[in-house]
């Protein structure tokens, strides 16, 4: 079964469509690659999958549950969503994590030899957790935000465009690290070739289907 | 102690000192003449209507008519409250209007019963004035507060929608800017609590003090009403947040944008 379907999906933002007619079916463990020209609305999908937008008509489900008022919290839970301009707050980055890490939903997940072990895989050392957030760099910004989505638990990722900001190295790490769990299903929007390029370890196996490319449709009006 | 009666010379006199800054205005061109005369003209006729009804309310003291007229301040402050905050009345209002009635009648029971111990618990010559001195100060922090509120998660949405992308409950994702705006729309309520009486003397002090009560009357007068009014001015701030959370976020748990004055 997809554990996420996209059905019809139907937006206008300005007066302009956005996305109109839109299906896409994701099946755990898939890795998809959304490619693009810039404003096209691609991070508006993502924006309606976490239920941030309304859509005009369509049907959005996951793992068979279809989206509406009620059943969007559940599925923000499920769903780990990282993005260009991701902002975490003011205050001290270790501040931060502990306080995103105290919600109900992610009590006891905090595991801090896991996140001293995410920080050196993403080239950040100890003392950025004593910062304060809003002094970091754009990159640097990225990979925390990226380090608590790794924490979280959850294996369904929206990543959009979170390597613009890292050097050759950084991104083929983070896509390593993303696309390279078979469990994990993932949807990075994204202009860098490492995406794309990535290939599975284990190509053989059931799970390492490879990398699906969506060209994402340009809306005539 | 007497009073000594301001009359209509004294009146016309201090009229005189408004020549000050009308002259420094007309040469400094700063262009205040137009709105010095208007805020004149609109304290003098709002204050001789007051006195007016003040001095019909006190002579009928009748304490229906007293609890409707703190009604109307508190409407008329709630309304102030939005207005200023730059926020639609429309969907907001009746529960800011609700929410500041009840803490507000609670308050002013509680220091009628238990503090002054008043024998008539409405008496308009406690009820309104204090009404107007607790409203007063709560309405400046509910202005700042609010406008606040909403500034910052409009500003930082992504802050947000980062904290309900990770699973937050709408209070858990709120509770950041609740915290913000209650810490800036208190401090300067805390920081006047420290210096009174030494930076400056309270306006009431002075009037009691003016009117002939011993200084000693006046300053326990005084700091009853600096506790009542930051207690108050910190209920209606956090019942006037909690209202805008509880209205200003759709379903989804996004702001909607459109309680927002020019929107």
């Amino acid at each position: 079964m997809d554990l996420l379907r996209i059905q019809h999906l139907s937006v206008r933002y300005d007066g302009k469509d956005i996305l109109s007619d839109f299906d896409l079916n994701v099946a755990k463990g898939d890795k998809i690659v959304i490619k693009g020209r810039s404003g096209i609305g691609k991070s508006t999908l993502f924006r309606l999958i976490m239920g941030f937008n309304i859509p005009d008509s369509g049907i959005m489900s996951l793992d068979g549950v279809p989206m509406d008022h009620d059943t969007v919290w559940d599925i923000r839970k499920k769903i780990a969503y990282v993005s260009q301009d991701t902002d975490i707050g003011e205050g001290i980055v270790s501040g931060l994590i502990d306080e995103i890490f105290s919600f109900r939903a992610n009590r006891d997940v905090l595991d801090k030899e896991k996140l001293y072990e995410i920080l050196s895989i993403l080239s950040l050392q100890r003392i950025i957790l004593n910062k304060e957030y809003i002094t970091l760099s754009g990159g640097e910004k990225q990979r925390i935000a990226l380090a608590i989505a790794l924490l979280s638990g959850k294996d369904i990722f929206l990543l959009d465009e979170v390597t613009a900001e890292l050097d050759i190295v950084l991104k083929q790490k983070v896509v390593d690290l993303f696309f390279g769990n078979p469990e994990w299903t993932v949807l990075a929007i994204s202009h860098d070739r490492e995406w794309e390029n990535f290939v599975p370890a284990n190509s053989g196996n059931n799970m390492g289907k490879g990398i699906r490319i969506i060209d994402f449709p340009e809306v005539t009006n | 102690m007497e009073t000594y009666y301001i009359g209509l010379t004294g009146l016309v006199f201090s009229f005189l000192l408004l020549l000050i800054p009308l002259v420094i205005s007309y040469y400094l061109k700063l262009k205040l003449i137009s709105a010095t005369v208007e805020s004149v003209v609109r304290m003098v006729l709002q204050l001789a209507f007051v006195g007016i009804f003040l001095t019909f309310l006190f002579d009928l003291n009748n304490s229906i008519l007293n609890i409707l007229w703190v009604l109307v301040m508190v409407f008329v402050a709630s309304h102030t409250v939005l207005k200023n905050a730059e926020l639609k009345t429309r969907s907001i209002l009746p529960m800011l209007i609700i929410s500041m009635a009840i803490i507000n009648y609670s308050m002013l029971l509680y220091v009628n019963r238990f503090i002054i111990d008043l024998d008539d618990l409405f008496d308009a010559r406690y009820l309104v004035p204090i009404a107007g001195m607790v409203l007063g100060n709560s309405l400046r922090a509910n202005v700042v507060g609010m406008e606040n509120f909403c500034t910052e998660i409009k500003r930082n949405e992504n802050r947000y929608l980062f904290s309900l992308s990770m699973g937050a409950e709408k209070t858990e994702a709120v509770i950041p800017y609740l915290r913000k705006s209650m810490r800036v729309a208190l401090k300067p309520t805390i920081a006047n609590m420290a210096t009174i009486g030494i930076v400056f003397i309270p306006g009431m002090m002075t009037g009691q003090i003016l009117a002939g009560a011993s200084p000693m009357v006046a300053i326990e007068y005084q700091i009853v009403i600096m506790i009542v009014i930051y207690v108050t001015t910190m209920v209606n701030l956090l019942f006037g947040i909690l209202v805008l959370i509880h209205k200003g976020f759709d379903d989804y748990g996004m702001f909607k944008k459109e309680i927002l004055r020019g929107s």
